[in-house]
């Protein structure tokens, strides 16, 4: 469970708050995407989840971020990373290795995992990462979405408890985009892994995520479960997160059905439907 | 198309080496390089740095390299050429003066510049940079963040090269012109490129920091690696190389 109480962080040489006064509980099992448009604090959110704000980035920092009962301000950050995995917004630079394998193996290494489990571990990440032929491959040989799956096996092998990843999308295109959330969703539904999940494209975070936070300008807008948060697409469009064409169909759908709302473009092939019908 | 700096995977007699023996091999040649004075000598290694890249399958690699090397080669002989003034005149015109001496001096150069840098090139090629910072570790007791370090800064090479010419192309899409002829005018326009580069090199660099912490660094030690490393006789044989060539560098 991640709990963040009052939370505000002004970046030591900024002028202006880069969060205010966010309120936010993830409970356990959640599968939960960001949204909001750039310099919202996305990516500030994700660093005070695993510790990178306030420990390694200078200002201040009012309230509380509580991580499976440990206070991110007082626990050292390797002792949340056991709990937090953390895949970051620039892909390249959070490579540490040369090669597939000891991508995978450095994290399991430091943590001291036993020798004998490091093998099978990387085996089911990768695995799990859908990427088991990637085996011995040099990483500057990788494209961009395969290097991002790498960069997600690698922290999967590490079994976190919650996972929080940073525009795991950003520069690919739709398919490979939904082979990520795929994993993702494998991820929170068969493990119980809490998923957190910056993302700018709004209907494919509609079609994976249970919850959805809308941030703007460093404060949190809309929280709430995925159909609620979408019902608001008059804010939404207000704040510039780009309203799936869907949602507006499906607003004047509304009004046609007495109040349904589709979520995913399936959703909205039945209500056509039974408006049609 | 892997860079010039990348591992190329392989099952050969370097491959197999202990990464330590390749260190000291070629490290060994390039010390030779720099020890020795004799322009023979110094072909000798040149031809030993592609008889080895040759053992070791990189071969279009060095040739890559070697080809990269001609243009600053030239350059550079040219430059001895015209700056040194002693020794035999063979040419005069003007102020432009040929010595015996310069030729000499400009060819030393240039052989001694490519014997010592395709070993490190070739040492790039068959060593996994994780089995470098391994031996670094583990045998030579260097601690684990310089040698992360060292790897890292070996890593981001391409990555910042990749980064420059996009600058580069961005720049060239405005309409600035790179590709003049005029080298000072080339410098003069490159040159205040390198000022954000090193600024999203830092960034870049934070970055990865933060990312290594937040999988375990702090916590790594000499015993983390899962990884051990053994001499077989092969090593002692390359080890013994070495320090004859070395002995052979200094004798000539
Ligand atoms: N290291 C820093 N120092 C100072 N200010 C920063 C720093 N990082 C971010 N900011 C500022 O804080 C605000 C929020 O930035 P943040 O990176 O969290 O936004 P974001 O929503 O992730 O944006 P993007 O979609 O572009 O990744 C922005 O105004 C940004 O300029
Ligand atoms: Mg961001």
């Amino acid at each position: 469970m991640i709990e963040i109480h009052g939370l505000s962080f002004r970046y030591a040489d900024a002028d202006r708050d880069a969060l205010q006064n966010i309120e936010l509980t993830v409970p356990d099992g959640d599968f939960l995407g960001i949204i909001g448009p750039s310099g919202a604090g996305k990516t500030t959110l994700v660093h005070s989840i695993c510790g990178l704000v306030p420990h390694r980035r200078g200002g201040d920092f009012y309230g509380s971020v509580t991580v499976d009962g440990m206070d991110t301000v007082e626990t050292e950050l390797t002792d949340l990373a056991r709990v937090v995995g953390t895949v970051l917004q620039d892909v390249d630079s959070q490579m540490v290795a040369a090669s597939v394998d000891d991508e995978l193996r450095f994290g399991l290494e430091n943590f001291g995992v036993p020798k004998d489990e490091i093998e099978p571990r990387m085996a089911e990440a990768l695995g799990a990462a859908g990427i088991s032929d990637l085996r011995g491959r040099v990483i500057g040989s990788l494209s961009g979405g395969q290097k991002q799956r790498v960069a997600i096996a690698a922290i999967l092998a590490l079994r976190p408890k919650i996972l929080v990843l940073d525009e795991p999308t950003g520069e690919l295109d739709p398919a490979v985009s939904e082979q990520i959330f795929r994993i993702l969703r494998e991820m929170n539904e068969r493990y119980g892994m809490t998923v957190v999940v910056v993302e700018q494209k709004i209907m494919l975070l509609s079609s994976y995520a249970k919850r959805l936070a809308v941030l703007n300008g460093g404060r949190l807008e809309i929280a709430g479960p995925v159909r609620e948060v979408l019902k608001e697409s008059g804010r939404l469009e207000e704040i510039g997160v780009n309203c799936p064409r869907v949602v507006t169909l499906s607003r004047h759908i509304r009004d046609l059905t007495g109040g349904k709302i589709a979520a995913t473009v399936e959703e909205a092939e039945a209500l056509v439907r039974e408006v049609l019908r | 198309m892997t860079g010039f700096l990348d591992y190329v995977p392989g099952s050969s007699v370097l491959h197999r080496l202990d990464p330590l023996t390749k260190l000291v091999l070629s490290l060994g040649i390039c010390v030779a390089a720099f020890v020795s004075d004799d322009l023979i000598f110094l072909l000798v290694l040149i031809a030993l740095d592609i008889l080895l890249g040759v053992l070791g399958g990189v071969f279009q690699k060095a040739l890559r390299l070697l080809s990269g090397l001609l243009k600053l080669s030239v350059f550079l002989f040219l430059l001895q050429v015209l700056f040194v003034r002693s020794g035999t005149v063979l040419f005069e015109l003007g102020i432009l003066k040929i010595t015996l001496d310069g030729l000499f001096v400009g060819a030393r150069l240039v052989l001694r510049l490519t014997a010592a840098t395709l070993p490190l090139q070739l040492l790039l090629s068959v060593t996994q940079l994780s089995d470098l910072s391994g031996v670094l570790v583990q045998r030579l007791f260097v601690p684990y963040k310089y040698a992360f370090t060292l790897t890292t800064a070996i890593r981001f090479i391409p990555v910042f090269a990749a980064e420059m010419s996009g600058i580069i192309e961005a720049q060239t899409a405005r309409g600035v012109e790179f590709d003049t002829k005029n080298p000072v005018k080339k410098i003069g326009l490159i040159l205040p490129l390198c000022v954000p580069l090193l600024i999203s090199s830092v960034g870049k660099i934070h970055e990865s920091a933060a990312a290594a912490e937040l999988r375990g660094f702090t916590l790594r030690t000499r015993e983390s690696q899962s990884k051990r490393y053994v001499f077989v006789p092969a090593d002692y044989a390359f080890l013994i190389f070495t320090v004859l060539l070395i002995a052979a560098g200094i004798l000539f």
